[in-house]
């Protein structure tokens, strides 16, 4: 017997002896009598029904009060993140290299107020006032820098017999704040972003938003209502994070994710050649009507290119043969693979980037011509600059995507330390796949033809690809480099876009090269 | 107990002489105790935090409290009723909680004037906790027959439909529901009182018929149903709920009436298929009410996604789901959690509808599935008399008081735990407010004497008085409305 079955025999037996001696109709010998069935049979079922319900509860108290209970008290709108804030010191965040980067001091009137080292950080560090609440890192480590949540789950348990109930953590980011100030300086007041990654563990070393704004007027409490009026009004958005949240079209640098397709899904080999590409050079390539042009600058060679030399003259023709050949499943499915579709799983808030706007007929896109533009990073493409250098760290790192991240470790106030190790997010493409771009894009700065020489890092073997990323008639395009440095063995992946630049060599793939320079201690 | 000690000997023989006849109740007495030690632990643990060293403070509430249960229990055992001895206990125990709860959160959440002095939100509900629990006592003790409640079911019915009429006409609208009454100086949510109502005709109304119901003769198609004339009851039922939904705004009592009434049907009948039926005509009324009332809208779309407005429609929900996540396993400790921030209550009515989640930040969740345990104690003894009460009337009637208190429990933790929608119904013993403990009162004490199945009528004998004169002119009134309407 089933052990439910035995528990329903023993409840019906504990109930039997009451109903024979009270009954109103005793059982006769032989059966029962005619009838409905006694009322005091049917209690059984329905007091299961009634256990279940109860059991439903008890459930929804375990999701609350157990499985939710963290992510509930670390929510920045909980009325007990406000009262942490106003009894307990906030919790130091240092860069990489110990540098103070947001710390303590007393307003005017005595309040607790948050200092910011240097503003530059802004966009990664955020801000965190009694008026407008906390952004960026601020926002999203809240409960650990007010110490309303342990680092160790067990301690939740005996928190409440502790004296101090809140632990404040440092927070130790990898970001490396003259990498950042480098960074900041090499867009100088032009509108862009810049980001910098470990590829090998994902780390950012820099984050670089363009223009940006102070987080030290933002929590004055004199000022700071003024101050962020005046931010909101203005039509740069320096409030917006660009580097994850601005959505850009990336031209050429996207001819890395088609790449990574069109190779991974077998259309394309290294040896690929497309006869008619010489040719179309002059006439354009025809797609259902609209014809593909390549840039008249692109060097005029006698032979097919291959896929090497494609995209180290940057052929948007070659390209567009290869996307076609790809199709529209392939290259969204293997976009998908880079993070492309869905927010980053980050730190800060994040836009997710996407291939297409995904309502055509042709697997999301409008017709072949919107995949063949976008197989170059036109069309409806539109991508943001973290993920971009995602792209440019997948490649550096074989293939291997791993989850980017800006704090590597919290310290509690007993000076136990959480590292948050590396963690692979995705495995993109394979390691074959994944030389075959590295030594084209190596190709694409370093060799004869290359639109990307600036970006060289003097001695230094180096990998990348510009873009030029067209976006209206009478608009400049913004200008694009993602790349990796050294190539044989990256220790940097950049991503850098300079709105309105111009032309991707010119503007960006200079900024990338300098940055990568300056972190490996190149002086150029 | 078969073996009288020689104690409780000598103590029986001086009542006897004293012409009372006791009937010891050790077993509620022991229950009591350990109540007495609990509610004790509680409060010195509220003003220990309060103060910061071990303190028991002023304890007059409490004392109180623990006193009037020691006299009910007395009462209990002078007039010698063989009733359920654990009852009373979990009732004690919930009303407890009550107390130290309405203690702990800000007391001028609800501040009244009672005769010149101004009782804040604790003081208020022991008063509430006093008269109910009195009257538990009164119809304990002195209900000894069941026929003024059998036999007048239509006039019972008549005078609950006269009820809800009057709360639609009269009603005055509170909190955006239609739910208080006022005559002259009191006010009450009738809403309370019709769920007895409610049984107490369903039990008689199904006691006669249910060897019909049962036997099922109409057949649509595939489908059993019961005789026609008979499915009026349940098409009544439906339409009762949705009126109650649509006039009043009052979904938790609606649903609570209609899922009574299924359960009674199934107890009834034993027909799953009719609570099939039932469910239907629920799901087909719930989606009608969707469609055209904004206010059901609402409350559905807060419960699928209250952070789609965290600070607007989902406020409150979100808040109590924060009062859970605080509380965490072993609660933050009474009087350490964070009921108000400033002087603003951080769950809009904690006192009454979220209560269950000011009880989860401080308890914690072992001390939530406590109280859902208290409920479940009275289920099982509630279903333990109607499995042995004499008639199907009687089995009925406790089945049906029963299911009031738990499934109203139910209703509410559940809308606080976001596995229902929320609905406004109290929190049975817990939640603040003197209709609800005056009713559930009288609940539990019908149920304490359904229990005693020993006294079926009053003695005989008597020369009847004035009182008993009143009740016989009374019942033959009720008699003549009854033929009326029957």
């Amino acid at each position: 017997m089933t052990g439910p079955r035995v528990a329903l025999q023993k409840l019906r037996l504990h109930l039997r002896p009451r109903l024979q001696t009270h009954g109103a109709t005793p059982a006769l010998p032989g059966g029962l009598p005619s009838g409905p069935p006694r009322v005091s049979r049917s209690l059984l079922p329905l007091t299961l029904a009634l256990a279940v319900a109860y059991a439903a509860l008890a459930g929804g108290l375990a999701y609350w009060q157990v499985v939710q209970a963290q992510a509930l008290t670390a929510d920045p709108l909980n009325p007990l993140s406000l009262a942490a804030a106003r009894s307990a010191p906030r919790g130091t965040i240092y860069d990489a290299n110990g540098i103070v980067l947001a710390s303590n001091v007393r307003g005017p009137n005595g309040e607790r107020l948050r200092q910011y080292s240097y503003t530059i950080a802004a966009p990664v560090i955020g801000y965190s006032s009694a008026t407008f609440g906390t952004a960026a890192l601020e926002r999203a480590y809240d409960a650990q820098l007010t110490g309303l949540v342990s680092l160790n789950p067990g301690d939740e348990l005996l928190r409440k017999f502790r004296g101090q109930p809140y632990d404040p953590s440092d927070l130790h980011l990898s970001l490396d704040i003259q990498l950042q100030r480098v960074a900041a300086d090499l867009l100088g007041d032009q509108t862009g972003a810049i980001v910098a990654i470990e590829p090998a563990t994902g780390r950012i070393l820099a984050l670089v938003s363009s223009p940006t704004y102070n987080p030290n007027r933002v929590v004055d409490p004199n000022d700071g209502r003024q101050y962020m009026a005046g931010l909101q009004a203005r039509d740069d958005s320096p409030l917006l994070d660009r580097a994850t949240q601005g959505l850009y079209v990336p031209g050429s640098v996207f001819k890395i994710v088609t790449s990574i397709a069109a190779l991974g899904s077998g259309a394309i080999t290294p040896q690929t050649t497309y006869p008619d590409q010489p040719a179309e050079l002059q006439t354009g390539f025809l797609v259902d009507g609209f014809r593909i042009h390549d840039f008249p600058r692109t060097v005029q060679t006698d032979h097919p290119l291959d896929y090497a030399e494609a995209l180290e003259v940057s052929s948007n023709i070659w390209f567009a043969h290869a996307g076609l050949d790809t199709g529209a499943q392939n290259l969204t499915d293997w976009a998908a693979r880079l993070g492309f579709g869905a927010r980053i799983p980050f730190d800060l808030p994040t836009s997710p980037s996407q291939v297409t706007g995904g309502n055509g007929s042709l697997d999301g896109f409008q017709d072949r011509v919107e995949l063949a533009n976008a197989a170059y990073g036109q069309g409806e493409v539109l991508v943001t600059p973290l993920q971009m250098a995602l792209v440019a760290s997948t490649i550096a790192d074989n293939g291997a995507l791993m989850r980017p991240s800006l704090v590597d470790s919290l310290t509690a106030s007993d000076g136990s330390v959480t590292r948050l190790e590396p963690q692979t997010w995705l495995q993109v493409c394979s390691f074959e796949t994944a030389q075959i771009i590295r030594s084209a894009m190596q190709q694409a700065v370093e060799g004869e033809f290359a639109v990307a020489a600036a970006a060289k890092v003097p001695g230094v073997p180096t990998a990348g690809k510009s873009g030029t990323a067209q976006v209206g008639p009478n608009v400049a395009p913004h200008s694009w480099f993602i790349g990796y440095a050294p190539a044989d063995a990256p220790r940097i992946a950049v991503a850098v876009i300079v709105e309105n630049g111009g032309l991707g060599s010119q503007r960006a793939v200079p900024i990338g090269g300098r940055l990568m320079s300056a972190y490996l201690g190149v002086l150029r | 107990m078969s073996a009288l000690d020689p104690n409780e000997r000598r103590l029986t023989r001086a009542l006897y002489r004293a012409g009372i006849r006791p009937h010891f109740r050790w077993r509620e007495l022991r229950l009591l105790l350990v109540v007495a030690i609990c509610l004790t632990v509680g409060w010195v643990s509220l003003e220990s935090f309060r103060q910061g060293q071990i303190a028991i403070g002023d304890a007059a509430l409490l004392a109180v409290y623990l006193v009037a249960l020691g006299v009910i229990h007395v009462a209990f055992v002078v007039t010698g009723r063989r009733m359920d001895q654990i009852l009373f206990p979990t009732a004690g125990l919930l009303a407890g909680i009550s107390l130290l709860v309405m203690n702990r959160l800000p007391q001028n959440l609800v501040v009244q004037q009672v005769g010149g002095m101004e009782l804040p939100l604790g003081p208020l509900q022991l008063v509430w906790i006093l008269l109910g629990f009195s009257l538990l006592a009164a119809i304990a003790i002195f209900v000894r027959s069941d026929g003024w409640l059998r036999r007048y079911k239509y006039t019972w019915a008549a005078a609950g439909i006269a009820l809800l009429l009057l709360v639609f006409v009269f009603g005055s609208v509170v909190g955006g529901a239609r739910l208080t009454l006022h005559i002259g100086p009191f006010s009450g949510q009738p809403s309370e009182l019709l769920k007895v109502i409610l049984v107490v005709f369903l039990a008689g109304y199904l006691a006669e018929n249910r060897a019909l119901l049962s036997s099922g003769t109409t057949r649509v198609g595939t489908f059993t149903l019961p005789p026609l004339p008979y499915l009026l009851p349940m098409l009544a039922m439906w339409g009762i709920a949705l009126a109650i939904v649509i006039v009043q705004r009052d979904l938790g009592a609606a649903l609570l009436y209609f899922l009574v009434f299924l359960g009674l049907l199934y107890v009834a009948t034993r027909r799953a298929m009719y609570v099939l039926y039932g469910i239907i005509l629920f799901l087909v009324g719930g989606a009608l009410l969707y469609v055209l009332f904004t206010h059901v809208q609402d409350r559905i779309n807060i419960w699928i996604d209250p952070f789609a407005d965290p600070q607007g429609a989902g406020y409150q929900v979100i808040r109590a789901l924060y009062a859970f996540g605080r509380g965490g396993i072993l609660g933050t400790g009474l009087g350490a959690g964070l009921p108000s921030v400033g002087d603003v209550p951080s769950i809009p009515a904690i006192h009454t509808d979220f209560v269950f989640a000011a009880i989860a930040e401080e308890m914690g969740m072992l001390g939530a599935l406590a109280v859902l345990g208290l409920y479940l104690v009275i289920a099982e003894r509630g279903f333990r008399i109607a499995a042995a009460a004499a008639d199907d009337f009687r089995a009925l009637l406790a089945t049906g008081l029963t299911l009031v208190i738990v499934v109203q429990a139910a209703i509410i933790a559940g809308g606080n735990l976001r596995v229902l929608p929320l609905t406004g119904v109290t929190l049975p013993f817990i939640s603040y407010g003197g209709s609800s403990l005056l009713v559930n009162g009288a609940v539990i004490g019908l149920l304490l004497a359904l229990s005693d199945r020993g006294v079926e009528a009053p003695p005989p004998g008597v020369r009847p008085n004035a009182v008993v004169r009143a009740a016989q002119r009374a019942r033959a009134v009720g008699g003549r409305i009854e033929e009326a309407l029957s």
